[in-house]
């Protein structure tokens, strides 16, 4: 399965954000979004996830290059997960797990509710409490969770690791990593250690274009270099 | 130190232009249609800046002289008319006009300052350029503060100067043209040296500098009793005997000098410590989205879900029970409102019969008539026929012929707006980033469950609102067709139906709130607009309830299908989170 997206363009009045997105991204990868602030990462996420309206182009599945049929994009491909976790605080975790499970009819669960908060390391005493008392690092957690029990064909995650602590961090990016079978993941971020470090390619999100970098290039030394340069330039350029 | 003092004016005054001029640029912006067309370089044009730093100038001198001249011209206008009516009517004996003119001159601003405005004293609030200069910019906050008193205080004085040359023209003794000035800055001392005092006061005990409401509402009772008691004392020709006037004055000069020591004595940290506790951002609030969220963060965490409630109906009876305070409250109040009145009119009936017929008669007619009630007949009492009364008959026709009034009542007590940013701000707004959220199906299958909540919620209301017209039609003279009283309920329901869809369907098919719970959408204010003056012309149009009810049961059928057709087909595009 692929997943293509094609002449994507999204203009914010006279601002061009997206200016001619391309690309196409593979099943079981994890891609590394690397994009400087306000590049316009989370605006293609938006676009992606039928939350904003993009000017042009199109995006869809494909079960390979050679493949006629494009297959539209239905919410429920789409696991999108935010940068800054928004959850309902009204409920407790477990609430909203049951719930979550109870409206996903098509879903057979594999584990019981405790085993799912087990897999992604939520504090017991966490559990019966209310979500607008969890700390960033747990909500953003029950964020992962859900989209994980969803399984949907395609995960984006906006700057999942922002401002969560070394352990928790170190967690997630198992999580991402134990899931990326079957899936296609793209990462947003602009921590360039961290795309190196989770990430199976690198593509960078500058000046409203998406371009791949040669994942050979991922140990190198002077890769790093190369990366900033091109954000720089790019920053020139516009 | 004078020059020091001009420093930081000067600077406050340029800083409170530029976030004026800013704020206003802002504002234009965030303005629906005219916003798009500004450009961002108004924010830098120089031109404009002068241009508002002039008005912020005519702003100043105009608070300066229009605004003290008025409030101070306004009691020696008062003082001047009042003596003439006293030496006219020969109220007074052996005092001259000039005196009596003094003596009521001073004893209405004495009034005027204890209680009105003048002794209120808002050099503690912390405004925008406050909050920059002593927070950001480390500025010294008891010499900020002082260079604005003084600012102020000299501004007072020059103002109350400029209007007592009223007062000397038409008659004023010379010593009350030179001493109200002065008695307005020892009334502003004290107000200061109180404030002072009740900072340190709760700085010993450790508490926070927060100014207190309680002096605001102190004020306002004060303001209200000062009225009534000013109107007796004139009305009688009472006026204080000047030594004791004279008294008063010198214990308020006294109180100012005390005032001002305690100004003088107090050091930097309470200063500071006093902004910080009372930042306002008043600007900040006027201009920008202000953070409406706090309001809907009262979730209550208390109990759970109970019986076999699953799925989308599990979360909308959690969402219920922990925001039920919010939810439900307000629709709560007001039947309980709704009902008292209908008890307090019932039991001044009940008690004016039983003083006039007696308690055997009384008690007759109250179970006749309860019965008579509940059996859907009219009051009946062999001793108070109902009469031919015209207000009777006026409300007859009303609570018969113009139930589409209810709306008025309904729209007062309906919180459906409330309750659609409460479910933006914490439920949706987290879970339409979940895809499961956006199908159509489970979008319709949300709706439904929340119209029929919202309808619920709605039940006192329209029953207490029922009932009350039935009481009417009761004591009128009964129903004037087999089932008027189960009728008019029912109108009331629908009505109450319309409100509940209308608001949520606006809900879903605009999603107008941003993060902050602010209705940003232009089309969802342009409709909502629309739907309110198409209702506040209905409300005039007289239609007999046995038509009406039919009628209205048949439109709200189709306009609640039309509704959720419209949301069926649209919510998966419209609801979404505001970007």
């Amino acid at each position: 399965m692929e997943f293509v997206i094609s002449h994507l363009v999204k203009n914010y009045g006279s601002k061009q954000v997206l200016k001619d997105v391309d690309f196409v991204f593979e099943e079981g990868k994890i891609y590394g979004l690397l994009g400087r602030n306000g590049s316009g990462k989370t605006t293609f996420f938006n676009c992606v996830n039928g939350d904003i309206d993009y000017n042009s182009g199109a995006f869809y599945f494909r079960e390979n290059k050679d493949s006629e049929e494009k297959v539209i994009l239905q919410p429920e491909d789409i696991g999108y997960m935010v940068s800054t976790p928004t959850v309902p605080e009204f409920m407790t975790g477990r609430e909203f797990l049951k719930f979550f499970l109870e409206v996903h009819e098509d879903i057979k669960p594999d584990k019981t509710i405790d085993e799912y908060f087990d897999y992604m390391v939520v504090p017991e005493d966490d559990r019966d409490r209310l979500l607008k008392d969890y700390s960033h690092g747990t909500k953003n957690k029950m964020q992962m969770l859900l989209n994980i029990i969803a399984s949907p064909k395609l995960m984006l995650l906006d700057e999942p690791l922002t401002s969560l602590d070394v352990i928790i961090a170190e967690e997630m990016k198992n999580v991402i990593r134990s899931q990326k079978q079957g899936k296609i993941t793209i990462f947003s971020t602009h921590l360039l250690d961290v795309a190196v470090d989770l990430c199976d390619e690198i593509v960078l999100l500058h000046n409203g274009r998406l371009e791949p970098i040669d994942k050979n290039d991922l140990g190198d030394a002077a890769f790093k270099d190369k990366i900033i340069n091109a954000l720089r330039d790019a920053d020139n350029d516009q | 130190m004078i020059n020091e003092y001009k420093d930081i004016l000067f600077k406050v005054i340029h800083l409170r232009s530029i976030i004026g001029y800013n704020s206003l640029v802002f504002a234009l912006k965030k303005t629906p249609v005219i916003g798009n067309l500004i450009p961002d370089k108004l924010y830098s044009t120089t031109f404009l800046k002068v241009i508002y730093w002039i008005f912020h100038v005519i702003v100043e001198v105009f608070k300066l002289f229009i605004g003290k001249i008025f409030g101070l011209g306004m009691i020696y206008l008062a003082a001047f008319l009042l003596s003439d009516q006293y030496i006219e009517h020969e109220m007074v004996q052996g005092v001259s006009r000039s005196a009596m003119y003094g003596n009521l001159g001073l004893f209405i601003f004495l009034l005027y300052a204890f209680c009105g405005i003048l002794i209120r004293v808002p050099y503690f609030n912390c405004t925008t350029e406050k909050e920059y200069l002593v927070f950001m910019l480390r500025m010294d906050a008891k010499k900020l503060n002082e260079t604005l008193i003084w600012y102020d205080l000299a501004k007072l004085f020059i103002g109350y100067i400029m209007a007592g040359i009223f007062a000397v023209i038409t008659g004023a003794p010379f010593w009350l043209w030179l001493g109200i000035p002065v008695l307005a800055l020892a009334v502003k001392f004290l107000g200061i040296g109180l404030q002072i005092l009740s900072f340190r006061f709760k700085s010993r005990l450790h508490k926070s500098l927060k100014i207190s409401a309680v002096a605001y509402l102190i004020r306002l009772a004060l303001v209200l009793l000062a009225g009534p008691f000013f109107i007796v004392f004139v009305a009688n020709g009472y006026f204080i005997p000047m030594p004791q006037m004279v008294i008063i004055t010198v214990l308020t000069v006294i109180a100012g000098i005390w005032g001002l020591t305690m100004f003088l004595k107090t050091d930097s940290n309470l200063h500071r410590r006093a902004l910080h506790d009372n930042i306002s951002k008043t600007e900040v609030k006027a201009t920008s989205q202000y953070d409406n969220t706090k309001s809907f963060k009262k979730i209550k965490a208390k109990g759970t879900v109970k019986g076999d409630k699953k799925g989308f109906e599990y979360l909308n009876a959690l969402f219920v029970k922990r925001h039920w305070t919010m939810l439900c409250m307000k629709p709560v109040i007001f039947t309980i409102i709704v009902a008292a009145v209908m008890i307090l009119l019932s039991g001044e009936f009940i008690y004016g019969y039983y003083s006039r017929y007696g308690a055997d008669n009384c008690w007759n007619m109250v179970i006749t008539n309860i019965i008579n009630f509940f059996t859907f007949r009219g009051f009946s009492d062999p001793l108070l026929p109902v009469g031919n009364d015209p207000a009777f008959e006026f409300f007859r026709y009303v609570a018969q012929s113009h139930l589409l009034a209810l709306m008025i009542p309904l729209s007062i007590s309906d919180n459906s707006f409330k309750n659609t940013q409460a479910m933006f701000i914490n439920c949706d707004n987290s879970l339409m980033t979940f895809s499961f959220f956006k199908q159509r199906e489970k979008i319709i299958k949300l709706f439904d469950i929340r119209l029929k909540q919202l309808i619920k919620i709605n039940i006192g209301p329209v029953v207490s609102l029922g009932l009350f017209a039935d009481l009417i039609l009761f004591v009128t003279g009964g129903q004037s067709y087999p089932g008027e009283y189960l009728v008019t309920i029912l109108v009331g329901f629908m009505l109450s139906i319309l409100t509940s869809v209308t608001w949520l369907a606006l809900y879903y098919l605009f999603q107008p709130f941003t993060t902050s719970v602010v209705a940003k959408s232009g089309a969802y204010r342009i409709t909502s607009i629309i739907i309110y003056s198409v209702a506040s012309i209905l409300v005039w149009v007289p239609l007999v309830s046995y038509i009406l009810a039919p009628v209205l049961l048949v439109f709200t059928a189709g306009y609640v299908f039309f509704l959720r057709n419209r949301v069926y087909k649209l919510a998966p595009k419209t609801w979404k989170i505001k970007s």
